[in-house]
Parts: C-alpha cells; sequence; structure tokens
C-alpha cells in the first residue's frame, strides 16, 4: 500500500527520468530498447532511493505497520531526529533536514521577528493611547484603517517593488544582499538591512492596523471593568490607572500574544517570502509542499509543534509570575 | 620627431594589446538568481541585471522586453508541444472502441487522430496564443534542426497536406464517428444513448492551458462533450502516463518536450514516439502501428540502413506514417526569448538558448556602437534558482541554472556548433575517422577526414574494460583473446597547446586528467570498486555495449586511437565522442581535484552522486560550498602527506607532479575558499550560497585569441526576397522568376548555402513540382519554369515557395508567393 501521493511521485519520476534520458545527447546514439531499459533502471533506482519501494502505512501485522514509512517517520519526528530531505539541498549542499532548517531560520528570523515586534509594539503602544481618546478623530481613523489589514503582507510587498524599486529605484527589488554581496561585513550587515526594508514595511503595512484596532477594543473593554471604574472614581492619577489597573490585569494575555507571535514569525512568510525572494523558512515550506518532500514538512511541523509546546509550558510559569491571582502548587481558589 | 615615434609606438603597443587579448572578453561576469520571470525583467529594466539567461515566454513580460528601449532578444527553439492521445484500443481488429468502463474512445481511430490535424489551426495557436513565441510544428521532427532542413521538400509537400481545414475534419470525424456506431442528435454525438464525452487533460503551467481550451472548444463545436481536467504535471502524470489506459483515465493529453541541444538525427523519434518499445509505461504499451511501417521506424531508431540515400526514404515513409497515425498531433515549437542589454552580445544555442550555449563564455561581450567587441567590463546575469543541488564535476547538480557557469569555468576539447550542433574541435588538431564499409556516416567539416574500410580490428593492447579489483585496465587480448571488431576506429589527434593549458589553480593539463575521467568511468560502475556507485551501473552497462576500446598511440603530441560500434549520421559527432577530455558530465576537473573527493567517498563521509549520498546516509559531495568542503579539505591534507596518487597503477606513470598539484590546490582552496578547479575562460572567484550568487572571473592564462569563437556570434538564417515575381503566369511559357538571398542586406555567401529549392503547390496544397534554383550571382537565384511545367499546371492560383537550406545554421528560411494561372 503506497498511498496516492505515491503514486503521483513514481508517475512523476518516470515522466521526469523519460524526458531527461530522452533528451540527452549522450544517448542520442542508443536504440529504443537501450533507451527504455535505462529509463527503466534509473526510474527503480529512484524509487527505491525515495524509498517508494516500501509501504507508506500497514496494518496487517505489527511488523509491517513497524517497517512502514508513516512509523517512522513518527518516530523520527517524537524523536526530533529530522533525517534527510528526499529532494531539497541546503544552499551549501547538505541533505540533512536539520541543517536545511537550521541554514534558513536565522533569515525568517530576523525579518519576520522584527517585522513582529515592530507591529506588536507599535499597535500596542497605540492602542493604549487611542484607548484613552476613545471617540477622538484618531480613534475614529483607527477604525477606518482597519479593513486594510485584510490584504496580505505580499500584496503591499508587490506595491511597494512597485514604487520603491521600479519607479523610484531607491530600495532593491528583493533578496538577501546587493548583487555582488559586499565583502566589508559591516557593508554586508548594511545592505541585508537594506534589503529588509521594503518586506518589513509590507508585513507593517498589513498588520498595525488590525492590531491597533484590536487592542484598542482590548484595553476599552478593560478599560470599563468596574474595578478600574471604582479606582478612577477614586481619583487614582491616569497613568498609574493605565499600568496597574489595566496593564498588568492584561498582561498575560498581552504575553500570550507576543510569545505566539514570536512562534508564528520562525515559521516565516510564505508568499512574502517568495515575493521579496527571501531565503526564509516560507520559500523552504512552498518548495517542499510543491515537491511532495515529506521529511522538510515533518521536519517544519516537528520543529513548530514543539516550539509551541515549550512556549505553552514557559507560559504557564510566566502567567504565576505576573499574574498574582495565580498560583502554583496545591492552592486553592478562594 | 619623437613625440611622433612615442605615438607609433604607443599605437603599436595598443595594437598588440587588442590583438593579445586572450580567453573571455570581459573581466567578470556576476550570476544571481531571479526565479521570478517578471522580477528579472524590471531588474533589468532598472539595470540591474544585463541579461536573463532563463527563457522567456510570458506574453505580457516579453511587451515589457520589447518596450524598454534597453533590451533587446534572442529566441531559442529546444521546447515544442503536442496533444498526446489514448488510442486504446489501437490494434484495428478489436473493436468496438471503447474503453473498459464503456466509455467510446474516438481516438482509437487513426483517421479521426489524423483529422485532428486539419481541425486545428497552428497559426492561430502560434500567433494568437503564443503571441508569436512560437513556430507551427506539424511533424514530429523539430523545424529548426538539421532533419528537417534535409527533408525540406517532404516536410513543405505534408505541412500543405495538413494544412488548416475544418471542413475537411469535420466531413472525417463525422464519417468515422458514424461508423463507430455513433450518432448526432441536435448537434450533439451520443454512443448507446450517451453523449460522448472527451476527457482531456489540460496542463495549466504554460500556453498548454490555453491550448487545451482552444482544442476544447474546437471539439465542443464539432458535438462531443468535453470534461476539462485541468493540473499541473504532477496531477496528471498519474492518469496519462501510469494508468492503464484501457481504464480510459483519460482521452487527451497536452504534451511538452524539451531539448536543450540540437539534434543532428532524430530518426529515432518516430520510434520513441509512436512505438510500444519508446517507453515501458501503460500508455506506450497501448501504441499500435502495422508491422511495415514498425519495420520503418525500427530501421530508423537503429540505424540499420546503408546510406544517407535511404535514411532520406526511411525518414519520408516515417513522415509519412507518423501523420496516418497521428498518435500525436504536433502543435508548436515554443521560440521564448532571452533578453539581453544592448551593447551585450553573445553566441545563444538554437534549442539551449542562452543557459544551454556552450559558447558563451567565449563570446560574452560588450560591443561599441559598430558592434565590434570591447575589452572588459562586468556582466551580471539573472538566472532562475542556482544551487539547488551540490556541484560536483563527475555526478553533482545537473540543473540547467548551475550548468551555465559551469559550462563557463571548462574547456571541452571539442564544442557544438550552437547554429547546427555539429562538433567544433577546440584543442584537437584533426580526427580520423574509419567506418565500416556500408554505414550511412557523412562530413561536413575539414577537421575530420573520414574513410570506409572494409573491416576494423582492435589491437590487442587497447584497454577495453576494467578490473575494479586489481585497479588494471583490461585489455582486448586479455577479454577477447579470439580477437575484436569495431564498426569505427577514430584516431584523435590532440592539440599541443593542450598539455601546455593551465588549470585554474596553475597545475598543468596532463594525461593523467583525461585518464582519470576514463578510469571513473569504468570503477564507479564495478561493484569491486571502493566507490561503486549503483547509479552509475545503468550508464556504464548501456556505454560498454557500444565501447570497443582505446589506446594511447602517443602521449606527446597526444593521440589517441578509440574504437565503437556506436553509429552517428555525422563523422563530426563520432569524432566528439571519441575525444575524451576532462569536462565529465557536470563539469570540469583535474584528476587531483578528483581524488579527493574519492578519497572521501571510499571512507564512506561524502558520495559524488545523490543516490550513493542516500545510501550511505552521508552528505553529497559539494566542491563550492557546505560540509564537505571540511571533508574535501581533510582528505586533501591526507593526500598531500601521503602523495596519494589514485589508481597508481595507471596514473602513477603520469601523474607525476602530483605533490604539485596537491599545493596548488591547497593554495586555491585557502584563496577562494572552494575546491572548484576549471580549465575555462572564467574561474569561479566566490560563492554565496545563501544570496544564491556567484562571481566568475576572466582567466589571465586562458591561452586562445578572445576573438576564436566570434564567428559564431549570430546565426545567419538567410532571408528572401523575390524580385519582380510576375502575377499571372501564362500555361506553356517560361519563366524566369529571379529570389535575393541576403542575410542583414548582404548577400548570402553561395558556398555557405546547401541548396535553394522550389516548391510549386496547387490550389488544393497538393505538390505540382519541385526543382533547383540556379545561381545567377551576387544574392540571386533563378527560380526557372520551363514551358514545359508551365504547360501542366491547372488554371487558378498557383503558390511558389522557395526553400533556402543554409550550411552554417539548422533553420531554413522558406517564403512563397502565388499566381494566378489563367
Amino acid at each position: 500500500m503506497g498511498g496516492y501521493v505515491d503514486n503521483i511521485k513514481k508517475a512523476q519520476i518516470t515522466e521526469q527520468i523519460s524526458v531527461q534520458v530522452y533528451q540527452n545527447p549522450a544517448y542520442q546514439s542508443y536504440t529504443t530498447e537501450e533507451l527504455r531499459k535505462l529509463i527503466e533502471q534509473k526510474v527503480a533506482l529512484e524509487i527505491k532511493r525515495l524509498g517508494l519501494d516500501k509501504p507508506f502505512i500497514r496494518f496487517d501485522s505489527l511488523y509491517g505497520f513497524f517497517h512502514s514509512r508513516a512509523f517512522m517517520y513518527l518516530i523520527n519526528a517524537l524523536t526530533l531526529s529530522l533525517g534527510r530531505s528526499e529532494h531539497i539541498y541546503s544552499s551549501s549542499g547538505s541533505k540533512q533536514v536539520w541543517l536545511i532548517i537550521k541554514e534558513r531560520l536565522p533569515y525568517s528570523v530576523l525579518l519576520f521577528t522584527t517585522a513582529s515586534l515592530l507591529v506588536f509594539f507599535a499597535s500596542l503602544y497605540v492602542a493604549l493611547i487611542l484607548s484613552r481618546r476613545y471617540g477622538s478623530i484618531w480613534d475614529r481613523l483607527s477604525v477606518a484603517l482597519a479593513p486594510l489589514s485584510t490584504a496580505p503582507s505580499w500584496f503591499y510587498g508587490i506595491i511597494l517593488i512597485l514604487i520603491f524599486a521600479a519607479i523610484l529605484r531607491l530600495l532593491p527589488f528583493g533578496g538577501l544582499v546587493d548583487i555582488p554581496p559586499p565583502e566589508n561585513r559591516i557593508m554586508y550587515a548594511l545592505s541585508v538591512l537594506k534589503h529588509m526594508v521594503l518586506p518589513l514595511l509590507g508585513w507593517f503595512i498589513s498588520g498595525i492596523f488590525v492590531g491597533v484596532y484590536s487592542w484598542r477594543t482590548f484595553f476599552l473593554i478593560y478599560s470599563s471593568e468596574d474595578y478600574v471604574e471604582m479606582a478612577r472614581a477614586k481619583g487614582v492619577p491616569g497613568r498609574l490607572l493605565e499600568r496597574r489597573y489595566i496593564l498588568r490585569p492584561t498582561l498575560p494575555t498581552i504575553i500570550t500574544s507576543f510569545a505566539l507571535m514570536l512562534i508564528a514569525a520562525w515559521m516565516g512568510a510564505i508568499i512574502t517570502e517568495s515575493v521579496f525572494n527571501w531565503p526564509g523558512l516560507g520559500s523552504l515550506y512552498m518548495a517542499a509542499i510543491s515537491q511532495f518532500d515529506t521529511p522538510i514538512i515533518v521536519g517544519l511541523t516537528v520543529i513548530y509543534a514543539y516550539l509551541l509546546g515549550v512556549t505553552v509550558f514557559i507560559l504557564d510559569i510566566v502567567y504565576a509570575i505576573v499574574d498574582p491571582r495565580i498560583k502554583v502548587g496545591g492552592g486553592t481558589a478562594a | 620627431m619623437w613625440r611622433k615615434g612615442l605615438i607609433l609606438v604607443a599605437a603599436v603597443l595598443l595594437g598588440i594589446s587588442a590583438f593579445a587579448r586572450t580567453g573571455a572578453w570581459v573581466d567578470e561576469v556576476i550570476f544571481f538568481s531571479e526565479p521570478d520571470m517578471a522580477k528579472a525583467i524590471e531588474r533589468m529594466i532598472a539595470g540591474e541585471a544585463d541579461l536573463y539567461a532563463y527563457s522567456v515566454d510570458d506574453i505580457d513580460v516579453y511587451k515589457k522586453i520589447i518596450e524598454s528601449p534597453d533590451l533587446y532578444t534572442v529566441s531559442a527553439y529546444g521546447a515544442y508541444t503536442e496533444l498526446t492521445f489514448n488510442p486504446y484500443p489501437a490494434d484495428p481488429n478489436v473493436t468496438p472502441k471503447e474503453f473498459k468502463n464503456g466509455m467510446l474512445n474516438p481516438f482509437a481511430v487513426p483517421r479521426i487522430r489524423e483529422a485532428m490535424n486539419w481541425l486545428i489551426d497552428r497559426d492561430y495557436i502560434v500567433k494568437e496564443l503564443y503571441k508569436g513565441l512560437a513556430i507551427p510544428r506539424y511533424l514530429p521532427i523539430t523545424p529548426t534542426f538539421p532533419d528537417y532542413a534535409r527533408l525540406l521538400v517532404k516536410a513543405r509537400e505534408l505541412e500543405a497536406k495538413y494544412a488548416h481545414n475544418p471542413e475537411k475534419a469535420k466531413e472525417v470525424i463525422f464519417a468515422e464517428m458514424e461508423k463507430l456506431g455513433a450518432e448526432l442528435v441536435d448537434g450533439k454525438w451520443y454512443y448507446k444513448g450517451q453523449p460522448v464525452t472527451i476527457i482531456f487533460l489540460i496542463r495549466v503551467e504554460d500556453v498548454r492551458k490555453e491550448i487545451g481550451d482552444y482544442v476544447a472548444g474546437l471539439l465542443e463545436e464539432l458535438g462531443f462533450q468535453v470534461d476539462r481536467r485541468y493540473g499541473v504535471s504532477r496531477d496528471l502524470a498519474k492518469c496519462w502516463i501510469f494508468t492503464d489506459p484501457a481504464e480510459g483515465c483519460f482521452h487527451i493529453y497536452t504534451g511538452g518536450w524539451i531539448t536543450t541541444s540540437i539534434s543532428r538525427d532524430q530518426g529515432g523519434n518516430f520510434d520513441f514516439f509512436y512505438t510500444k518499445r519508446g517507453l515501458g509505461v501503460p500508455l506506450w504499451q497501448a501504441y499500435y502501428v502495422e508491422p511495415e511501417v514498425d519495420k520503418v521506424f525500427k530501421k530508423l531508431a537503429y540505424n540499420d540502413y546503408s546510406t544517407l540515400e535511404e535514411r532520406q526514404e526511411l525518414m519520408e515513409k516515417a513522415l509519412e506514417y507518423a501523420m496516418k497515425n497521428s498518435v500525436r498531433v504536433w502543435l508548436a515549437n515554443e521560440a521564448p526569448v532571452f533578453p539581453m542589454r544592448k551593447g551585450l552580445a553573445m553566441a545563444v544555442d538554437l534549442a539551449g538558448g542562452a543557459y544551454g550555449s556552450w559558447l558563451w563564455s567565449y563570446t560574452l561581450r560588450w560591443t561599441d556602437e559598430e558592434g565590434n567587441p570591447v575589452e572588459g567590463g562586468t556582466v551580471r546575469i539573472a538566472i532562475g534558482e542556482m544551487f539547488n543541488e551540490p556541484w560536483n564535476a563527475v555526478a553533482g547538480s545537473n540543473w540547467i541554472y548551475d550548468m551555465m557557469p559551469i559550462r563557463g569555468t571548462g574547456m571541452p576539447v571539442v564544442l557544438p556548433d550552437p547554429f547546427t550542433g555539429l562538433a567544433r574541435p577546440q584543442r584537437v588538431e584533426k580526427a580520423e575517422v574509419y567506418v565500416q564499409e556500408g554505414l550511412p556516416v557523412g562530413k561536413t567539416l575539414d577537421w575530420v577526414d573520414l574513410q570506409f574500410v572494409d573491416e576494423i580490428q582492435v589491437p590487442a593492447d587497447a584497454w577495453v574494460d576494467w578490473d575494479a579489483e586489481a585497479q588494471q585496465f583490461i585489455t582486448v587480448g586479455e577479454k577477447y583473446p579470439e580477437g575484436l571488431t569495431a564498426k569505427v576506429k577514430v584516431v584523435v589527434h590532440y592539440d599541443p597547446q593542450l598539455l601546455k593549458d593551465k588549470w585554474h589553480d596553475g597545475s598543468t593539463f596532463s594525461v593523467a586528467d583525461i585518464l582519470m575521467h576514463y578510469i571513473l568511468t569504468f570503477d564507479r560502475g564495478k561493484e569491486a570498486s571502493a566507490i561503486f556507485d549503483e547509479s552509475a551501473k545503468p550508464d556504464l552497462d548501456a556505454w560498454l555495449e557500444y565501447f570497443r576500446g582505446f589506446k594511447i598511440v602517443s602521449e606527446d603530441p597526444l593521440v589517441i586511437e578509440y574504437y565503437t560500434d556506436s553509429i552517428e549520421l555525422d563523422a563530426e559527432t563520432i569524432a566528439a565522442n571519441a575525444a575524451w577530455d576532462a569536462f565529465y558530465s557536470q563539469g570540469p576537473a583535474p584528476w587531483h581535484a578528483i581524488a579527493i573527493g574519492i578519497l572521501a567517498e571510499a571512507a564512506k563521509e561524502a558520495a559524488f552522486s545523490s543516490d550513493k549520498a542516500d545510501k550511505l546516509g552521508v552528505e553529497w559531495m559539494s566542491y563550492i560550498a557546505g560540509p564537505t568542503l571540511d571533508i574535501l579539505k581533510k582528505y586533501l591534507d591526507k593526500a598531500i602527506e601521503e602523495n596519494y596518487i589514485p589508481y597508481s597503477n595507471v596514473l602513477g606513470k603520469y601523474a607525476t607532479d602530483a605533490a604539485e598539484r596537491y599545493q596548488n590546490l591547497l593554495k586555491w582552496y585557502e584563496e577562494k575558499g572552494h575546491f572548484w578547479v576549471g580549465n575555462g575562460v572564467f574561474y569561479l572567484e566566490s560563492v554565496d550560497t545563501v544570496a544564491r550568487t556567484l562571481t566568475l572571473k576572466r582567466f589571465e592564462n586562458y591561452a586562445d585569441p578572445a576573438d576564436k569563437w566570434l564567428g559564431f556570434a549570430e546565426p545567419k538564417i538567410a532571408e528572401i526576397d523575390f524580385v519582380g515575381a510576375p502575377e499571372i503566369l501564362e500555361p506553356g511559357t517560361g519563366v524566369v522568376i529571379p529570389v535575393n538571398i541576403t542575410f542583414k542586406g548582404e548577400p548570402y555567401p553561395p558556398e555557405e548555402i546547401d541548396f535553394v529549392k522550389y516548391l510549386l503547390f496547387d490550389a488544393e496544397g497538393n505538390l505540382v513540382d519541385v526543382g533547383k534554383a540556379e545561381y545567377f550571382g551576387g544574392p540571386t537565384w533563378n527560380v526557372i519554369l520551363s514551358p514545359e511545367l508551365t504547360a501542366k499546371l491547372p488554371s487558378g492560383t498557383v503558390k511558389l515557395e522557395v526553400a533556402v537550406s543554409s550550411k552554417v545554421v539548422a533553420i531554413p528560411s522558406y517564403k512563397s508567393i502565388t499566381f494566378i494561372v489563367p
């Protein structure tokens, strides 16, 4: 039992190898029989190389199940032994899934963590201000602009490329660094920063309006809690009220949102990275899906799952620290 | 006076300097990845790139190029599209023509498939769907390759016969449908009470989506119900390749094929595309051809003929049979363009385009306003995804994006002409080709001397195989004590310059570099070898079927004898196959660079091929980046320490400079940070695999003058003009119709013209007469129609077509005019 994807893969292998052999001038003098034999041998080798000669999953016996590819994927995933990719290589030529991910990770982190931090703190800051000025012209404007975030970052990316790269020629079309890359490290870093400007801007425009709107609404809800009204009635100054009565009790939510945003940023952004030709995990994901490179897909998913698990675990501890209502240990609720 | 003298000296020095330019014209080439075609062109317009080395086939992008005052384009013709039919049940004795599920398959009937040729308007496809970025294709041979020129008359005759004729198509299809038992009710076909449905697999990645919709529309107009199933390659491959055609998974598929080099012998196409022998997959097993047709196809595929004239007859027959069979209906040869900045020029291969050109590195240059080459400068080349796979010369990356820069770093001893595919010598003085009498081989160029002999005996001391355990060549005497004959013997006289040429790390080329290539070809495919690679075995086994031996006759000057049973139509190709060098299948490499890879693979720490790397669970060897660089460095240190000479039983005699070579490689690695050592006009200066860019720099020690290959800068496609042709042709009167044949306004040299022929067609498109035009002088050739011939012409419109076949470019030219015969 190989599964539908296996059949697709086998058909693709046959098609690709047939075309390759047929078009190769080295085989031009071969007879049709010899070409066919050669193609069949190469197809068989490729099927074996990809493990497609082994069943994807078997339930007929325990032995069969434990020797199926699906079981091996599961064990590898659980033990974080990410194995080797089927087709994709790291830029430096490695097939180790871990090395491939490791090579791409810093670039996704660099771009999207920066972008997410910018969006997060900017929207938080603006939202706090707006929540204090509910109903003002700025507040209304922020509500009116919120729908702009329905367009994804890559959409703004294309427009920004058009304006700043194609027309004004102020910023690069994409890529990681200038061509040729500067030899000096500082210049190299500056060049990378220059290449980050447009994707950052695209991400920022796409995220900021909805961010501001959501946090503003969130703070407004908290601002109308009874204990806040009480404190306000008692004459607690505005800054103190904001810090102690609004921000502090909402801190767990803010931290959760921040942590999850960071993890999401580590996975990159599939289309944005492709638009900007950015060598991150998003474009890796896209390549892996289009080539059915299971080990890479499993690897990326597993890392995300582990990151999520660890984050939730850490958050539990952080909640106990930042929120006095949460107790560690066997305390009972009052 | 002294000033004049100084000026004179300076002028002489400048003259010498200009004359002395060797190797590449430009100083530096920077490649970078830009997978997005539209963005690549925007970057070219913005001045960030000078050449986009990947084909542009998108009409909107093409318009942008045309609109830009700074860019121009060149075309290539390597890819072609067709309709693949499911012919089950193709056997004429099997009826009804139904799939196992009871669905009718009209395309099981050859006449219906043949009629599809008339139904489809290829001119519409080319002009409206491809927007001019293609040329029509009717036949299984490529209209821009040499076989087409050889068969020009038959090809044009068949193209006229199968020209767009929807009425005829309808007539044939309707008649055949009725024979099948289908009924036309209210303009819709029904079979056994059910609408006749055509399952049409339509690829969506390119123009085939529009082609599919267009053909589906035509079929719907004829009364068929079309089930359009769209998808990319992987979505559809299982259905059309892997599913038993009897299951009725599909009726038609929009097929596409690509070739990146000019094929000079397309005789095997018939066997491959039309018979069961083509591929061992279910679809091909459903093919059926009549026994006498099968015989013709097989003879062409197996070169089973004695003369080129006999081959010509077989090819003409095969073309007719193929059109009648039409299990494939050919549609268009794509003509994608490669955009360049004005002022930049290079030889672009007619099949492979910019990325497939073997001469790109020798001819890439900036030019002045008159078109003369300018020395120096930098060229920035945008290309698709680079570094998808590791680079190693033996079995590394085969991506076209990687192969372009790789070729720039190497120097094959023979190179293919980008316009005819004929092999031309780079480091071969001459080659004597001896062919067994009765085999169909011809020659065109002077560097090859072709002779026919009764018998070719392979000498007993020639090497014919490899003993991987003993690490020794096996001689013919040892393997074939009874003696061995071959169909072909080639004596290759290498250019003495070869053994003076320098590798990029400063090492001098030697016989050991060539021998290493031979040995590795054997050793990797032998199970007893320490570097046995399962994936190398099929290629070795197939090659050994033909290989009959080789022998070093003289070491300096280097002369070798090569024996084979492999036959090619051109003696030049046979000689090129015999002239081995140090350019492996995936790049150039000196023996000492290969040696450290051998050590790494034998130690199971890295592998040359992807298959073996997967099998061992180690990294695929990269000579330019990544974790294997450290492994290679480790084995370079070991090689230095032990003065390691691989295969010392054989190479020991020739690899006398091992210590010096390893030191050169070490120094190279310390300077450049990689082990990629070639001998081409460019060396690899730097690589940034993450930023996906690399820089090549001009190799100053390259020996040949820079203008060596400049003659191949542009394909000389003949232009035809009728001069003073009559509008009315009186029957019974002799007529002389002058035709000017030129290239860029200058007369086309008659010695470069293979033939100028005329074809006369009647109003029905039937060929009435064929003849040769006569050279008159200057650009003019005369088509002479005798009074006897014009007397025979039927009244009505007559078309006269003039066809020109050139010796220097594979693309023939043709142009036609019409006359009224009262």
